[in-house]
């Protein structure tokens, strides 16, 4: 039996999917660190990228941020914040927040700079705040472009997530770490292919978002005849 | 009544755009700045919105200085039409328009139906209401923009080249309507554009300015046509356009106007 099939069997197999270690519980620890990354690398990039967006002020240090976080080595920045903070969770979705910035800050700064800049300036100069340009001009007009880098970013960080395992006994990466160690690579090969699936799940739902954004929120009128 | 006393514009970068500016516009009336690109006109027209702040000096709106109250409350009770309509692409029709009363506080409601009843003043049909901008001709959404504009029934119209980017037949039948309405309403506006034809046919007075905010010469169109002040404004107005220099011939007992080329414009009508 080859390697591939054997990893399908370990997926088959009833006992995988039960209790504390299970599949079950696994995906959705592997989705809970994922989401909990992105919604703490949200907090910080998104107001950050809107503003620079909305002033057009900054765009010189977005790319700068953007390019030297990217070149970072998701795996020694986890040994470096796992050495300093100790084995659990905090290591790893500090450095997966790390890695999920760049992309949502690029998303909403780029999508806010790209909107043809006389529409904010017409709508401030009938009298809407900044706040109100902001919320009902440039956010609707560039959330295509936002949800394309909550995209990119959830595409890493899910992937990516395998390396919570590292130090802390949380998600699919268990069964990579677990597999390795013991070398069950049926295992690790099962547990590889529930991230390929789960990474491939986020990206059609995510899509279908951007889809939806388009064509109901930033251009309406590609929907009418 | 809207005064500029003295203004001046110069950017961080030292230029300067626009150069001890005084001007009066008077209520009701339509005042149009015409120049070319370089002239400040732009500049001069957003200081009274305070989309720019002037340098030194004053703009004044009905005697008080537009710089006391808050730019926002000021924005919203000043009309503004800009190029291209400025409209907001991801909003209908009737949205666009309702936008400035909605935020005054005007419920959803009532600012679609008034909405309705300013597309109709605009010389548009209620079908438009729920398309999008990018669905309508240049033509359409200019209508929309001045729509826009007067849903909040401002005292003031600002007009920045409002008609320059549609084609010379669409952009007539937008100066007759605009000329029709300003007579129903009586606004105050002021006007915007390069085109000196233009500004003859709306002006009510005309300022032709030189580059940085100078005044080359102010007056009605006839004053300003009959008499150009120098060689500046006799070759920005077209004096010597061969439209511009009719002479009259008497054909069978009729007094023909020709123009410079001799082609016939036009036949004086009895007891003119």
């Amino acid at each position: 039996m080859n390697l591939f099939a054997q990893a399908l069997a370990w997926l088959g197999d009833g006992t995988h999917w039960q209790g504390s270690s299970g599949i079950p519980t696994r995906v959705l620890q592997h989705l809970g660190i994922t989401l909990l990354t992105l919604v703490i690398a949200a907090a910080i990039a998104w107001p950050a990228g809107v503003l620079v967006g909305h002033t057009r002020r900054g765009s010189g240090m977005i790319g700068a941020i953007t390019g030297g976080a990217r070149a970072i080595p998701t795996l020694g920045l986890l040994t470096l914040f796992g050495l300093w903070l100790g084995i659990g969770l905090s290591a790893p979705v500090l450095a997966l927040v790390v890695l999920a910035i760049p992309s949502l800050l690029a998303g909403a700064y780029a999508g806010i700079e790209n909107i043809d800049a006389t529409i904010p300036q017409a709508a401030k100069a009938i009298g809407m705040t900044p706040a109100q340009v902001i919320r009902s001009v440039e956010l609707p007009l560039a959330l295509p472009v936002i949800i394309g880098g909550l995209r990119s970013a959830t595409l890493q960080v899910v992937a990516t997530a395998t390396l919570a395992a590292y130090t802390s006994d949380t998600g699919l990466g268990r069964y990579l770490f677990a597999g390795l160690k013991t070398r069950d690579y049926p295992q690790m090969l099962g547990g590889a292919l529930l991230v390929v699936v789960l990474t491939l799940v986020l990206e059609l739902v995510l899509a279908s978002c951007q889809r939806l954004a388009t064509n109901r929120v930033a251009h309406p009128e590609r929907n009418l005849p | 009544m809207i005064q500029f006393e003295q203004v001046s514009k110069v950017y961080a970068r030292g230029s300067v755009a626009v150069e001890d500016f005084t001007l009066v516009v008077p209520s009701h009336r339509t005042v149009v700045l015409v120049g070319s690109s370089g002239s400040g006109k732009t500049t001069l027209m957003r200081m009274v919105n305070r989309m720019v702040d002037p340098t030194s000096g004053r703009v004044l709106i009905d005697d008080v200085d537009v710089r006391e109250g808050d730019p926002v409350k000021l924005r919203r009770r000043i009309g503004y039409v800009l190029q291209q309509g400025g409209l907001l692409p991801h909003r209908t029709v009737v949205d666009n328009i309702a936008t400035v009363p909605v935020l005054n506080g005007t419920s959803r409601r009532q600012a679609h139906h008034d909405a309705l009843g300013l597309l109709e003043r605009v010389g548009l049909s209620s079908e438009v209401a729920k398309r999008y901008p990018a669905q309508l001709s240049g033509g359409q959404q200019q209508r929309v923009g001045v729509a826009r504009a007067l849903a909040s029934d401002p005292n003031i119209l600002l007009m920045d080249e409002p008609f320059g980017a549609v084609d010379p037949i669409v952009r007539r039948d937008l100066q007759d309507e605009l000329l029709r309405l300003q007579a129903d309403l009586g606004k105050t506006i002021l006007f915007v554009t390069h085109d000196i034809d233009e500004a003859f046919r709306l002006g009510d007075e005309v300022v032709v300015l030189r580059e940085r905010g100078q005044i080359a010469q102010q007056g009605t169109p006839e004053q300003i046509l009959a008499h150009p002040a120098d060689d500046f404004v006799r070759h920005f107005i077209g004096a010597d356009r061969s439209e511009r220099s009719l002479t009259t011939t008497r054909v069978d007992g009729r007094l023909v106007v020709v123009d410079g080329q001799g082609r016939p414009v036009g036949v004086m009508r009895d007891g003119a």
